[in-house]
């Protein structure tokens, strides 16, 4: 690491232009995020263009900052109405929201934040001393070692499933069905696009999480608009964490940022992803899990230190192998070839000054998250005193806005609808819509990988064995299985005979 | 303390707007403003092209340019669009990148559009294929690549950017040349697939210069050949397929289009407008700093350079697509 470049960069950051960038760059990614639908991906696409006539300094930090409010502030709208703001926030809703309707909302989004600015700040220091030797771990991931990933993040259906496991696996398994709609990857056949063009990328699971969570909920909220004695209208509860709670979840936080930091690592996979993992670890590392589900701190805290820390997770291959690590970090290399540089493992030396201030801007960003995000989510909160009808409508608006805004398409509003009437059954049904979104957004990687490895590897099975990042992963997942049939209690139930002599 | 942010920010839209060329005196017969259809979402290799082109094209013709981006089904869900319903006053055209514009519905009898329901007006850049290994593979020339899958054919696996993409093509061509057989490996285009290369996930990666000139510069990719007409002079050390007795020379290609039947004048001025470009010193140096390779082909030329296309992967594909998927 190049300490003058370093410096050069830091001291290209604070300057008042590239600060107010920041500043507006969050605010920006923090509304952007909290409104459903409208997601960090498609805000970055959105204000892309406009950055072309920026210096690509001012630019870039004013695109990161925006990727790190915006993996903020998805969590708001999923904690006060049950709607996930942008889709890495999906993992928050299950905690998230019974705290609020327990009236600590305040409560759950000073968790949110600050997990958020922990993770984020960790994964940014990560990416300041850690970025090449980090990079390089990312070529050790391939098809073989993507597939167990994807292997082992199927296995969170099986925890999710509250209440009922057939019904968690029923919508895990409509999840990935649903996710092989498209182009086959090694034939180019369309499979179930019914000669439909709008279908052949296959279902933009984005659409598909919009219409299961939003949708649902705002017909319910219609549905009880009229009974009136609204829950959890006022926030009466602190929004800053006390000391004591934030010392208490800091080892789940500290967790869950690795989780973050490593899932944005590796191309494929994203703060979707990661937050689903992050939760799931931390209920299997809780002593009382029963709490999970149904208003638990550590569950809010999860996900959202997990998915800021994707942020700089995922900026770590794309600034020192020039490979991005998620879509959003697609769009900054974007940004960055827009603007004529190169992507490509040059971009530490070669372009250091733009990227050290990239990294420095990413840093900073989430010191500004904590200040712009404290005064916005107390604004936010006063969303709870609107009426739910009024709420409702504006949700269903916002739903049809963002569906359209993904790939300017009339076809995607028309498909979140009919997820979100089939949500609205789902959520009659008591079944649950969380594990049928891992499905669809782990089932493209896992057919995607298992048929590459299998090219790969002549056809054999054995390519997964070769691999031991692979093999290790597989394990994981074999015991996550076996975690959730009752397969250890039996095993235990000798030893537990003998701890009780008499 | 929302309001000083806010305010700074308002001020770096405003001159954002400002600073973006204003339309001059509207001598284009298609209007004063063209919609251009982007295919691939913002940020691509399309984007990176319509930014270097469509400001100087602006000034030229005294139109502002509008990109409306509609990713899907591999650019088919734009074009089909370009040649189906949109205006064809000269208000609409579209980036179309060959070979992708016609294998798309080549290969894919659901999607409906045809290229002579457009009007080519230019193409502009050219991505020559490149043949690249991990830095620490054991084939250090394409000799060894051959020599390899001549031994054990089927076996060497060879990345490309996805069924239907112009790696992919290429590389039967080159199976189809020297007779060898591959095992080709399709993946989400051309990045993942030449990341699966440099970890040696795969022996080799049939990628575009464009994409890992950066890689190999710095050495974490060995080329070993180019499907081009000569050494590339970013390039000099790095082969020609030519040189190699192997006749193919392939690449993707990005240029304009419009639909079909637009008025002949607003067609030439567009044309003309794109031969004015071409001699551009500014746009050359431009180019060549993103190693975009200028291959700029204008009006009856790019409509021939589209049939020949057309027919040539026709008659591949119908020579192989019964051994596609096995």
């Amino acid at each position: 690491m190049d300490s003058s470049l370093v410096m050069i960069g830091l001291t290209n950051v604070i300057s008042v232009n590239n600060i107010a960038c920041i500043l507006g760059g969050t605010l920006l990614g923090l509304f952007v995020g909290a409104m459903p639908g409208l997601s960090a991906t498609m805000a970055l696409a959105l204000l892309l263009p406009l950055t072309f006539s920026f210096d690509p300094a001012t630019g870039l930090s004013m695109l990161a900052s925006l990727y790190v409010g915006a993996s903020y502030g998805g969590s708001i709208a999923a904690i006060l109405l049950r709607t996930p703001g942008t889709p890495s926030a999906a993992a928050t809703v299950l905690d998230g929201f019974p705290l609020s309707q327990q009236g600590k909302a305040g409560q759950a989004l000073g968790i949110s934040l600050f997990a958020s600015f922990f993770g984020g700040l960790m994964s940014g220091i990560a990416l300041l001393t850690a970025a090449p030797l980090l990079g390089t771990l990312v070529l050790e991931f391939g098809p073989v070692e993507l597939f167990a990933i994807a292997v082992l993040g199927i296995t969170i259906i099986g925890s999710l499933a509250q209440g009922s496991v057939i019904s968690g696996l029923l919508s895990g398994g409509l999840g990935l069905l649903l996710s092989t709609v498209g182009m086959d990857l090694t034939t180019g056949t369309p499979r179930m696009t019914f000669g439909q063009i709008n279908l052949f990328a296959g279902i933009d699971f984005t659409v598909a999480l919009i219409g299961l969570f939003s949708v649902p909920q705002a017909l319910t909220l219609i549905e009880n608009s009229h009974r009136g004695g609204k829950v959890a209208s006022r926030i009466t509860d602190r929004l800053m964490p006390r000391w004591r709670t934030i010392k208490q979840l800091m080892p789940n936080i500290l967790r869950s940022s690795g989780i973050g930091i490593v899932v944005g690592l590796i191309p494929g996979t994203g703060g979707d992803t990661a937050s689903w993992f992050a939760y799931n670890e931390a209920k299997r590392f809780a002593r009382d899990k029963s709490r999970f589900g149904k208003g638990e701190i550590a569950g809010v805290a999860a996900p959202e230190a997990a998915n800021n820390a994707v942020v700089g997770g995922a900026l770590i291959p794309t600034i020192a192998l020039g490979i991005p690590g998620s879509s959003s970090t697609a769009i900054l290399l974007g940004a960055l070839m827009v603007q004529g540089i190169l992507p490509g493992p040059n971009l530490l030396t070669d372009y250091g000054d733009v990227t050290y201030t990239l990294i420095w801007a990413v840093i900073l960003a989430n010191i500004a998250l904590l200040v712009v995000g404290l005064a916005f989510t107390k604004m936010s909160v006063s969303v709870t005193r609107i009426p739910d009808g009024f709420i409702a409508c504006a949700i269903l608006t916002l739903c049809i806005i963002g569906a359209f805004a993904i790939n300017n398409s009339l076809f995607d509003v028309g498909l979140m609808l009919g997820f979100g009437l089939f949500g609205y059954w789902m959520s009659k049904a008591g079944v649950s819509p969380a594990p049928m979104v891992i499905g669809l957004i782990l089932g493209p990687v896992m057919e995607t990988s298992f048929q590459q490895s299998m090219l790969i590897g002549n056809d054999s099975f054995g390519v997964f064995l070769e691999s031991p990042i692979a093999t290790v992963l597989l394990i994981l997942a074999l015991l996550s299985i076996l975690q959730a049939t009752p397969f250890f209690r039996w095993l235990r139930v000798p030893f537990k005979r003998r701890l009780k002599p008499d | 303390m929302h309001a000083k942010p806010l305010r700074h920010w308002l001020t770096i839209a405003a001159v954002a707007i400002s600073l973006s060329p204003l339309a001059q005196a509207a001598d284009y017969v298609g209007g004063d403003e063209i919609t251009v259809l982007q295919g691939f979402k913002p940020g691509g290799g399309s984007d990176a092209l319509a930014q270097l082109v469509q400001p100087r094209l602006s000034e030229i013709l005294g139109v502002d340019f509008v990109n409306e981006y509609m990713p899907g089904a591999t650019g088919a869900v734009a074009w089909t669009r370009l040649a189906k319903q949109s205006p064809n006053d000269g208000s609409t055209i579209s980036i179309t990148n060959t070979p992708m514009l016609m294998t798309n519905y080549i290969m894919n009898d659901a999607i409906t559009y045809k290229t002579d329901e457009m009007t080519p007006i230019a193409n502009v850049v050219t991505d020559p294929g490149i043949v690249v290994v991990s830095a620490d593979s054991p084939y250090q020339t394409i000799e060894d690549l051959f020599a390899a899958a001549e031994q054990s054919p089927g076996t060497v696996t060879i990345g490309n950017s996805g069924v239907g993409g112009d790696d992919f093509f290429t590389t039967i061509l080159l199976e189809q040349a020297k007779g060898l057989s591959f095992k080709k490996v399709p993946f989400q285009g051309d990045g993942p697939s030449a990341t699966a290369a440099m970890g040696g996930k795969i022996d080799a990666s049939f990628n575009n210069v464009g994409n890992v000139y950066g890689q190999v510069e710095s050495g974490n990719l060995r080329a070993l050949a180019v499907f081009a007409e000569k050494r590339l002079t970013s390039l000099p050390d790095v082969p020609t397929m030519k040189e190699k007795g192997v006749d193919v020379v392939a690449g993707s290609s990005r240029g304009y289009s419009a639909p079909a039947d637009i008025p002949a004048e607003a067609r030439q001025q567009l044309i003309e407008a794109f031969q004015t470009l071409a001699k551009d010193p500014d746009f050359q140096a431009q180019a060549e700093k993103r190693a975009m390779n200028l291959d700029v082909v204008t009006g009856d030329d790019y409509r021939a350079m589209i049939d020949k296309m057309e027919s040539d992967y026709r008659e591949i594909w119908d020579s192989v697509k019964d051994q596609v998927g096995r």
